[in-house]
C-alpha cells in the first residue's frame, strides 16, 4: 500500500513540454520610446531628482567639516594657482580685465563639468543595486548630479560677485547673454555625463579614464588662457568638439569686456551641443535596457 | 496588445528572457578581445533562457503566487514586470500604478536621518513629497521606529534599516503590487505585519503577485498559484493545485537521496480507513509501520503528517521494544482531523537512554497518502487556507 502516491493530483502539467527552442522569429522585444511619454515621466520625477540631489548635498556636508565651503575653496584654490602660473611666469594677456576674475570664470564653467562628468560617471554604478529594484527613468541619475553641481555653480557664482567687488569693477551691460550660453553648457555637460554614466556600467574600467579627461581637458579647454590662442582657423572645429570653449569664451566677453559673444562660434557649439545632447540621450535610451542585466 | 484593459491588469505575451552563459567581466579591455575574437571568427556568445515563452494573463484583484525552485525565473519575471529588466523577445503590459514591495536597504544613505530617508525612498517609488507626508505617521508606525526617526540611519539596527525601507513601499496604493521575498527579512512580527498588509491592500482590490519560498505564507494569500520550472510555465491554476504539483516534484527529489545503513529501515508501511480503503475526514485512520533491523532496546517511534514537505500537521510518539526482529506496529487515530488533500506521512525511530544520541532511523517521509471528506469552508477574502485542521463543530442560532 505503499504505492498510494500513484494517484496523481490533477494538475495542468505538461503545458510546458511544448515550449519551443527559442521565440518565434520577429518578436523580439523592442521598446517603443515616444517622446511625449519620455518627457512626461521625466516631468513626473522631478521630485525625484531634487531628492536625489538633496541627498547627495546633505550627505557630502554633513560630513564634512568645512561644508559648503568646499564649494568656494576648490575653484579658488585653483584660480591662485592659475594667476601664479599663467599671470606670473607665462603672462597671458587678458586685456583689461583682471586675470583672476578672467580664470575665475572659466574655472567656474570647468568645475562644473568636472563635478558632473565625475560625478554623473558614476551615478548609475553607485546605485546599481537600487536599480536592480525600483523602476524610475535613469536618466534621473546624472540629472541630479548635474543639479549639485549647479548648486556648486551657484556658489561660485557668488564668489564671482565678491571677486567683482574686490576688484572695484562691474559685470558689463551685455551680461544677459549669459543665459544663453548657460544653456549651451548645460546641454553638452549633460550629454557628456549620460554617455560617461551608462558606459562605466558596462566597462566598469572606463571610470580609470575620468581623472585622465579631467587633468588633460582643464588645459585643453581655454581656462587659464583665451580662446583666441587657438588658431584662428581651427577654432571652429574646435568648439564643434568642445563646446565648453565657446561658453567660457562667451561668458567672458559678455561679463568682463561688454561684447556679444561671438556668432558663428557661438552657434557652432550651440549646435554641437545639442548632438551631444540628443546623441547621448539616445545611447543611454538604447543601454539603459540592459543595465538590470549586467548589473 | 488591445488597449483598452483596467487597471490591475498584467498580460505578458510569449516573453523569452536570456542571460549570458559565458563568464563576462564588465571590463573594456575584455570586451577589446572579445571583439578580436569575434573578427577572426572564433566563439560566438552562449547564452542561457532564464524564461521560456511564459504567458500570463492576470486579472484585477487577482492574487498570484510564483512558486518554483531557485533558479526558475521568478525574481526574473518579477524584475520584467516592475520594468526593471526588459525581455528578449514577447510583450509585456502592467496596467496602472505599479508598486513593488522589495526590500530597499540598498537605497538608504548612512549619513541621513529616518525622516530624510522616508521621503527620498517616496521619491524612489513615485510618491508625492505630500503624499509621503499624509502616510508619514503610518509608515514610522509599520516600522517600528519610533523615536528614532531623525536619528541617522547608520545608527539604527540592520532590522530597523530593513523594515524602514519596507515600510515606504507597504504604504503606496498600487494598482499592483508585486512582492517578491519579503518574510527572509524581518522577525515573526513584522513578517505577520508584512502579510497583513498584503491581505489589507487584496482587500481594496489591488492585483498581488507574491514570490516566496514561504509556501503556507504564498498558500495564505494567493487563490491562484503559477509554477515555474526551468523558465516555463509547468503548471498555472488553482494555488492548492500548483501548491501539491510543487511539493510532489520537491519529494521526489528529496526522496532519492535514500538513508542506508542505518540500525532500523520501514520495510513497508501501510494506511487504512475504518473498513473501506478510503480514509475519510473524522473518520478513523490506522497506521501500520512494518520495521526491520536487528537492533535491541527500548526506542521512541515518531509518526507525523505534514501538508506540506516539512511544516507537521501533527505528530505522534510511542515507546517500543525492539527484540531484534521484524516488528509491526499499528496505531489508530480514532477521529481524523485531516481535510480533504493529500498528506505526506513521516516517521522516526530514536532509541533511549543511549549516549550518541540515537538515531535509528531518522526522521523522514515515508510516502503520501489521501483524504476524502469535506473541504474547508470558504475562508473570508484574501485568506485561503486559515488552518489545515478540521474541526467538527455545530452551529445554532
Amino acid at each position: 500500500m505503499g504505492g498510494r502516491n500513484a494517484q496523481v493530483v490533477d494538475v495542468r502539467a505538461g503545458e510546458g513540454a511544448a515550449v519551443a527552442d527559442g521565440p518565434l522569429p520577429g518578436t523580439v522585444f523592442r521598446r517603443r520610446l515616444r517622446p511625449a511619454t519620455v518627457a512626461r515621466e521625466l516631468w513626473a520625477s522631478r521630485e525625484l531628482v531634487r531628492a536625489l540631489a538633496e541627498r547627495d548635498l546633505r550627505a557630502r556636508y554633513k560630513q564634512a567639516v568645512l561644508g559648503f565651503a568646499w564649494a568656494v575653496l576648490t575653484p579658488l584654490a585653483l584660480c591662485a594657482i592659475f594667476t601664479l602660473v599663467f599671470h606670473r611666469a607665462v603672462r597671458i594677456d587678458t586685456g583689461t580685465a583682471p586675470y583672476a576674475l578672467f580664470a575665475y570664470v572659466g574655472l567656474i564653467v570647468w568645475q562644473f563639468f568636472s563635478n558632473t562628468m565625475n560625478q554623473g560617471a558614476l551615478s548609475l554604478a553607485n546605485n546599481l543595486s537600487l536599480l536592480n529594484k525600483v523602476y524610475c527613468p535613469r536618466e534621473v541619475f546624472p540629472l541630479a548630479t548635474m543639479l549639485v553641481a549647479a548648486v556648486d555653480m551657484l556658489i561660485g557664482v557668488g564668489v564671482l560677485g565678491v571677486m567683482f567687488l574686490a576688484f572695484w569693477t562691474a559685470p558689463a551691460a551685455t551680461a544677459a547673454w549669459v543665459l544663453p550660453l548657460l544653456a549651451v553648457q548645460f546641454a553638452f555637460t549633460y550629454g557628456v555625463a549620460l554617455v560617461l554614466s551608462v558606459a562605466v556600467v558596462y566597462l566598469r574600467d572606463v571610470r580609470h579614464l575620468l581623472p585622465i579627461i579631467t587633468q588633460m581637458g582643464v588645459f585643453a579647454t581655454p581656462v587659464a588662457y583665451p580662446l583666441a590662442k587657438i588658431p584662428h582657423r581651427l577654432q571652429e572645429l574646435y568648439v564643434a568638439l568642445n563646446p565648453l570653449g565657446a561658453v567660457i569664451e562667451g561668458y567672458r566677453r559678455a561679463l568682463l569686456y561688454g561684447d556679444a559673444p561671438d556668432a558663428r562660434l557661438t552657434l557652432v557649439a550651440a549646435a554641437s551641443s545639442v548632438v551631444f545632447l540628443v546623441g547621448g540621450y539616445l545611447i543611454f535610451k538604447k543601454l539603459e535596457t540592459g543595465i538590470a542585466d549586467v548589473a | 496588445m488591445s488597449r483598452e484593459l483596467p487597471d490591475g491588469t498584467i498580460r505578458t505575451e510569449h516573453v523569452w528572457k536570456r542571460f549570458r552563459a559565458d563568464q563576462q567581466r564588465m571590463l573594456l579591455r575584455d570586451r577589446v578581445e572579445a571583439a578580436g575574437r569575434r573578427l577572426r571568427g572564433r566563439r560566438g556568445e552562449d547564452w542561457r533562457w532564464a524564461l521560456r515563452d511564459v504567458n500570463l494573463h492576470i486579472g484585477p484583484g487577482e492574487s498570484v503566487g510564483l512558486i518554483g525552485s531557485n533558479g526558475s525565473g521568478k525574481s526574473t519575471l518579477l524584475k520584467m514586470l516592475t520594468r526593471v529588466m526588459y525581455p528578449y523577445a514577447g510583450g509585456i503590459d502592467v496596467r496602472g500604478r505599479i508598486g513593488a514591495l522589495i526590500e530597499i536597504r540598498a537605497g538608504i544613505h548612512p549619513d541621513l536621518t529616518g525622516r530624510e530617508n522616508i521621503y527620498l525612498f517616496g521619491a524612489l517609488l513615485g510618491l508625492r513629497r505630500r503624499e509621503v507626508a499624509g502616510r508619514f505617521d503610518d509608515i514610522v508606525e509599520f516600522a517600528r521606529l519610533g523615536g528614532a526617526i531623525d536619528r541617522q540611519v547608520k545608527f539604527y539596527s540592520s532590522g530597523m534599516q530593513m523594515r524602514l525601507g519596507f515600510a515606504v513601499a507597504a504604504y503606496l496604493e498600487p494598482h499592483v503590487l508585486l512582492v517578491d521575498e519579503v518574510l527572509a527579512v524581518g522577525d515573526a512580527v513584522f513578517q505577520q505585519r508584512c502579510l497583513d498588509r498584503m491581505r489589507e491592500v487584496l482587500d481594496q482590490g489591488t492585483t498581488l503577485v507574491f514570490v516566496s519560498h514561504d509556501l503556507p505564507a504564498v498558500e495564505s494569500v494567493c487563490t491562484r498559484g503559477v509554477w515555474l520550472e526551468q523558465g516555463t510555465v509547468r503548471v498555472d491554476a488553482g494555488i492548492r493545485e500548483a501548491m501539491a504539483g510543487y511539493r510532489d516534484s520537491i519529494e521526489a527529489q528529496s526522496e532519492a537521496g535514500a538513508r542506508a545503513g542505518e540500525p532500523l529501515q520501514l520495510l513497508k508501511y501501510e494506511i487504512r480507513g475504518a473498513d473501506r480503503e478510503n480514509l475519510l475526514t473524522d473518520e478513523p485512520m490506522t497506521v501500520d509501520l512494518h520495521l526491520g533491523g536487528d537492533y535491541r532496546g527500548d526506542a521512541t517511534l515518531h509518526l507525523g503528517v505534514s501538508e506540506g514537505t516539512a511544516s507537521p500537521v501533527f505528530q505522534i510518539s510511542h515507546e517500543v521494544r525492539l527484540t531484534g526482529e521484524d516488528r509491526t506496529v499499528t496505531c489508530t487515530i480514532p477521529r481524523l482531523p485531516l481535510p480533504r488533500g493529500r498528506y505526506t506521512l513521516w516517521t522516526g525511530v530514536y532509541g533511549i537512554g543511549r549516549t550518541d544520541g540515537g538515531t535509528l532511523m531518522s526522521w523522514h517521509s515515508a510516502g503520501q497518502f489521501d483524504v476524502f471528506g469535506p473541504v474547508l469552508d470558504t475562508p473570508p477574502r484574501a485568506v485561503v487556507l486559515a488552518a489545515p485542521v478540521f474541526v467538527p463543530h455545530h452551529w445554532e442560532d
